[in-house]
């Protein structure tokens, strides 16, 4: 049972990571709180959905051209909307908040309602590991995820466009001086965002169903990750998914399902007390506050 | 040029005259029936396409017969929203308050998701004297409010399952499986919102603890909740034979995934939404073989030969809809709801409110759900025979991907089978 749990902790853990990896990369360089990140996982979800289902493409097609749909959809969505209130963080909030809705409202409003939106599993196999069953698409998330996470740390290390992203997001104003786009890495920022969206969305939708309220559940759980680990750290986010998932899986195991969704938001209220940028956070102007 | 300006002269005057005679063509003013429920859920968007195709039907039939002039249907509907997660009961009820004042609704049907919302709209409802019929609400609370205060409430009606009568359902399952297969251990596993503890609370009272079963545990779930991991793991550990699912949430099939993938040796006996329609077997890639499902009312997704009605209806909706009904709780209730407020209207005489709900109360019909009357607490009587009253249906999925209704007896069809893994104690 222990073990298990462990099991479905290590689990949970990913799919926390791979939900929030995406919104943490768009804040953490370009500044911007893309709200409509929820939406972006819905919408990939859906239109993978009808790619497979509507015009029966194959499902490793269906699901690259929903990530790249998303990706330029984001990239679209700064060009056309946030360019123009960048700098203005609750400008930047309404606009992606509202583009958020925009998107799920009308899979809404276009009946994408029911229990039908599902897709398949990569690899219909379970296996047996310390006493319980795990299926072979839960097994992927972990070895996805630690991929991502590598793949990640490799581009903003070792290549020239990652470094200009890390570039942009320690001083935008000296990564100006050094001849850097501030305006084309933000546009990246936030398409890779979009795209890491829709990457989380391909590898976790199989496990159960695409629903338009999943995007709100996702944004929630998303803010969760990054406002404990510290917006804009990718090791904080990694963190706190795995404090937020064992915590979860240990409290539904052994205290009670329903105080499950308690422990998340008590961890928020915990962690803005004793450190409102979050354990990794770095708004030194936050800390100097308290 | 001169052909073109007459098809356009021809076009406008068609229009003109359809708007100037209504909708259907009819010279009065239409009946109007307000639609407010969560759209947004299958129960909701399904039980709405149903009233549209049932008002087609008695307007395709000449209307409502109400004095001495025949009038239309006309559906109105909202999204209230009730049955999101996080969506306060204040704001469903702006929803019904607007559709009530800006509409003038004869009559509401299908009405709140949310049993809380079923509560807080009672006073609304009575406070402007509109008829409901809800469809998917559940609380035998609401019962208990009318009982007390019959003059006030006299206008709230329920034809749908209530929380009670879905116990029986669901007790005499667990008394067929226990006399078949010897079971006694289960592990109760419910949404965390009213309906479903009532449910799971009364099963535990009425049945497991009189009847000498043991409870392994009981789990409430918040709405959303997405991995069941840590029950599933218990369930087996604790040796559990069957599972007591009550859920109404789309991510509830992420339990039947689970339940499959996690190769959980016990019967999932019980109700969990997404499993009720015909698609499941394909949204679940055919992984659902041996769960047994309660569909809330017979005609909800599924019929059953020995009722006709009900077969007719899902078949027409099918024809109607291009897609066959998916809810397992709604669509049958509300498609016979349609009629028996037709049938007051045209036995009353007239759209005086007090009228119509004394003429529903009288109702004594066959429908898709069986045959329907009121009891004192204006909720339709469910029983075990459909010549009688209306009932459930209490189905298996088999490995080849069917629906078997077991329970009740009088249109059982099959009995249950064990899935693979799983041995009888007999």
């Amino acid at each position: 049972m222990v073990a298990g749990t462990i099991i479905y902790a290590l689990i949970n853990s990913f799919i926390l990571a791979l939900m929030a990896i995406g919104f943490n990369l768009t804040f953490g360089i370009s500044g911007v709180a893309n709200f409509a990140y929820g939406a972006f996982y819905v919408l990939a979800a859906y239109v993978s959905w009808i790619l497979l289902n509507l015009l029966e493409f194959p499902y490793p097609v269906s699901a690259v051209i929903s990530i790249l749909f998303t990706v330029i959809l984001g990239a679209l969505m700064y060009r056309f909307v946030l360019l123009r209130v960048r700098g203005q963080p609750v400008s930047e909030v309404i606009a992606t908040f509202g583009i958020g809705l925009s998107i799920l409202e009308l899979f809404r409003y276009l009946g994408f309602i029911g229990f039908e939106y599902t897709m398949p599993v990569f690899i219909d196999k379970s296996f047996f590991f310390f006493g319980t069953y795990v299926d072979m698409q839960r097994i992927l998330i972990v070895i996805i995820g630690l991929c991502l996470i590598i793949f990640l740390w490799f581009f903003t290390h070792h290549t020239s466009l990652g470094l200009a992203f890390r570039g942009i997001a320690q001083d935008e104003r000296t990564a100006l001086t050094f001849g850097m786009d501030s305006d084309r890495i933000a546009t990246l920022s936030v398409s890779f965002g979009a795209g890491l969206a829709a990457v989380a969305s391909t590898i976790i939708i199989p496990l159960g169903t695409i629903s338009v309220g999943e995007g709100y559940d996702v944004l929630i759980k998303a803010l969760a990750v990054c406002i404990i680990g510290g917006l804009g750290s990718t090791g904080g986010v990694i963190l706190a998914s795995f404090l937020i998932g064992f915590a979860e899986r240990f409290t539904d195991s052994y205290i009670g399902s329903h105080w499950t969704m308690i422990v998340s938001l008590a961890a928020i209220l915990i962690v803005l007390i004793i450190k409102p940028s979050g354990l990794f956070g770095k708004q030194k102007e936050l800390e100097e506050r308290i | 040029m001169k052909k073109k300006f007459w098809i356009l002269v021809i076009l406008l005057s068609l229009a003109f005259i359809l708007s100037a005679n209504g909708q259907y063509g009819f010279a009065e003013e239409p009946i109007i029936i307000a639609v407010p429920t969560s759209t947004g859920f299958v129960e909701g968007k399904e039980g709405l396409r149903v009233v549209q195709m049932a008002v087609e039907e008695i307007n395709a039939k000449g209307g409502v017969k109400v004095g001495n002039s025949m009038r239309p249907f006309k559906v109105e509907s909202i999204d209230i929203r009730d049955a999101a997660p996080g969506v306060p009961v204040p704001e469903a009820l702006l929803g019904i308050e607007k559709i009530i004042l800006e509409k003038k609704p004869a009559a509401i049907v299908i009405g709140p998701f949310r049993s809380e919302a079923l509560l807080a709209a009672m006073d609304i409802v009575s406070k402007y004297k509109v008829p409901m019929l809800g469809t998917i609400a559940m609380t035998p609370a609401s019962e208990a409010k009318i009982k007390e205060a019959p003059d006030k409430y006299k206008y709230i009606f329920r034809t749908c399952l209530n929380a009670k009568y879905l116990v029986k359902y669901l007790i005499g399952t667990m008394a067929f499986i226990n006399k078949e297969f010897g079971f006694n251990k289960v592990y109760i596993m419910n949404q965390d919102v009213a309906w479903a503890r009532a449910t799971a609370d009364l099963m535990k009272k009425l049945y497991f603890d009189k009847q000498g079963w043991t409870v392994l545990d009981h789990e409430a779930y918040p709405t959303g909740t997405s991995d069941f991991s840590s029950a599933l793991m218990k369930a087996r550990a604790k040796g559990a034979q069957v599972i007591l699912p009550i859920f109404d949430m789309p991510q509830s099939g992420i339990l039947v995934k689970q339940w499959n993938a996690m190769r959980v040796p016990a019967l999932l006996a019980g109700f969990i939404s997404p499993l009720a329609g015909p698609g499941a077997w394909k949204t679940f890639d055919g992984k659902i073989a041996g769960a047994v499902n309660c569909n809330f009312e017979l005609g909800s997704a599924i019929a059953s030969e020995k009722v006709a009605m009900s077969k007719a209806f899902n078949d027409a909706y099918t024809k109607r809809w291009g897609k066959p009904l998916e809810a397992g709780h709604s669509p049958g209730p509300t498609y016979d709801s349609v009629y028996i407020l037709y049938e007051a209207i045209e036995r009353a005489g007239s759209l005086d409110p007090d009228a119509i709900a004394d003429e529903i109360k009288k109702t004594d019909r066959m429908g898709v759900i069986g045959r329907i009357k009121f009891d004192d607490g204006h909720q339709v009587i469910y029983d075990l025979n459909p010549a009688e009253t209306a009932v459930a249906a209490v189905f298996q999925w088999t490995d080849k991907g069917n629906r078997v209704i077991v329970f009740p007896e009088s249109i059982a069809e099959g009995s249950i089978q064990l899935p693979k893994g799983l041995k009888s104690l007999k």
